[in-house]
């Protein structure tokens, strides 16, 4: 579903991405973990040419992407292979709720109107959302923005969805409705990357875990394998520093 | 020198001037509505850097902002048939009213320029990304997303370059334009109460502006009604 070939990419010199390789499969949920300034957001973003790599091959769907070779038009057929969950939600301010799900139906599958409004009403239900259709982005909660988000991803039908840490901008209280949204669709059979900080939240919903450092995969296993038994220094000083963040009824809670 | 001041005059002069009122919200309807897209289509060849013609845009506008309207009438009134004769295009006889519309649409287009160069700046490229992760094209993302709200963002600054525009009208006597200027110029040429006739101008624009600002404030509690125009997003 996902095929990734030596992905690189500098920043002014500054490398960030240093030849990345990597698959997902049909289904697969792969949660990205790895310190501030590690790459993540950039692999996310190159997947869909938000920020175009230097180098490698991108394959999303059937669609595959030459890095050095790139035209206009594969860039946009690679795109409406992916729709991504943004931190800061990014909803289209001057359109409704209904509206904003609606948008990218309407323009890039050319969905007629009443169509895209029955297809736009369902995913807003599916995200706890059918009484708020006619409200604008900013009279809603953050944790109800990035739901619609949520939902305009989800009613392209990508072959992926890329979430790009959808929690870490929000309200603590806030975090939950929007993690159970995720775990709800990630059972529904959708390829999904995700990067977090959420811990506990990529334990549970990820089939497989990618932890990165200075540009590199350092290591990728099972929840269990990354969690449990990293074997590699730099994965287990990251999660032991996480770890300590995490305040200590919760860690009692989960070892019970 | 005028004859003794006589405010009564005022009661007759303003239906008299106000007749020509119609002359002046034509050059301003007209100006605005050319300089709108001038501005537009400047603003966008400086935002995307088309080459050339952002270079090009940049010493227009930079002109226009360095120059006062009235050598800009002067310009376009004596300097325009005089290029359009190297053509063969003879405009001599063409209405004053028309170089006027001409000046006035070339600096509201340099104002609105910049004015919406800023605005769409200021619409929250996440919002871009947004579009394009849904699969817009550029076109598509700037015409749906980005340039409905920066002509909301712009809006206020918009209305003010008009009513600066409305009074820079004023100056379309100069060049031999009946308006309500040029008719008091007239009207004090055969009263010689110049006072008078000021005055009387004067209660006729500060009307006219205040009602425009009226309308535009009006008009923007509506476009406003449910939104925060530049919210970017985060929440
Ligand atoms: N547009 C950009 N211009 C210049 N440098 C950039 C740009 N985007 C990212 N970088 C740099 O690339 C590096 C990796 O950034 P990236 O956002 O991918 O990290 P991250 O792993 O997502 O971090 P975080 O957990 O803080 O979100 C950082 O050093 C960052 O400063
Ligand atoms: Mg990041």
């Amino acid at each position: 579903m996902i095929y990734l070939k030596d992905i690189r990419k500098s920043f002014n010199q500054q490398p960030v991405l240093k030849g990345i390789n990597l698959k997902v499969g049909k289904g697969e949920v792969v949660a990205i973990l790895g310190p501030s300034g590690s790459g993540k957001t950039t692999l996310l973003r190159c997947l869909n040419f938000l920020d175009k790599p230097d180098e490698g091959i991108v394959q999303v769907g059937d669609v595959q992407v030459k890095t050095k070779k790139a035209t206009k038009r594969e860039i946009l057929s690679l795109r409406r292979q992916s729709a991504m969950v943004f931190q800061h939600y990014n909803l289209f301010a001057h359109k409704t709720v209904l509206e904003n799900v609606m948008e990218g139906l309407i323009v890039t599958k050319k969905y007629k109107k009443t169509d895209a409004k029955r297809e736009s009403e369902l995913m807003l239900k599916k995200v706890g959302l059918e009484d708020k259709h006619h409200h604008y982005p900013s009279q809603l909660s953050g944790g109800q923005q990035q739901r619609v988000g949520i939902a305009r991803a989800l009613a392209l039908n990508p072959q992926v969805i890329l979430f790009d840490e959808p929690t870490s901008a929000l309200d603590p209280e806030l975090v939950g409705e929007v993690l159970s949204v995720i775990k709800t669709i990630a059972q529904e059979g959708i390829t999904m990357v995700i990067v977090t900080h959420e811990m506990s939240f990529a334990r549970e919903v990820s089939d497989r875990v990618l932890f990165m450092d200075g540009g590199v995969i350092v290591e990728e296993g099972s929840p269990l394998e990354i969690f449990n038994a990293p074997k590699e220094e730099r994965t287990r000083q990251f999660l032991n520093r996480i770890s300590r963040d995490i305040p200590i009824p919760y860690l009692e809670e989960k070892a019970n | 020198m005028g004859k003794s001041f006589d405010p009564s005059l005022i009661v007759n002069f303003v239906p008299t001037l106000i007749h020509y009122l119609g002359v002046t919200l034509q050059i301003l309807a007209a100006s605005v509505s050319l300089g709108m897209i001038l501005g537009i289509t400047a603003a966008i060849l400086r935002v995307f850097r088309i080459p050339i013609l952002n270079q090009f845009v940049i010493l227009y506008i930079s002109f226009i902002r360095g120059t006062p309207i009235l050598i800009q009438l002067f310009l376009v009134f004596y300097g325009l048939p005089a290029i359009l004769l190297f053509i063969n295009i003879d405009i001599s006889r063409m209405e004053a009213l028309y170089f006027v519309i001409i000046t006035y649409a070339l600096s509201n287009g340099a104002h609105f320029a910049e004015i919406f160069r800023g605005a769409i700046k200021a619409v929250d490229h996440g919002q871009t990304e947004a579009a394009y992760s849904v699969g817009m094209n550029n076109g598509q993302s700037f015409r749906r997303i980005v340039l409905p709200q920066a002509i909301r963002i712009a809006f206020p600054n918009i209305a003010n370059a008009i009513i600066g525009s409305l009074k820079d009208t004023s100056l379309a006597f100069t060049i031999g334009v009946m308006d309500m200027m040029g008719r008091g110029e007239t009207l004090i040429a055969a009263t010689a109460h110049g006072l008078e006739v000021y005055l009387s101008l004067s209660i006729i624009y500060y009307a006219v502006v205040l009602l425009f600002e009226k309308i535009f404030r009006l008009y923007e509690n509506r476009i406003n009604r449910h939104q925060a125009v530049n919210v970017s997003a985060a929440g």
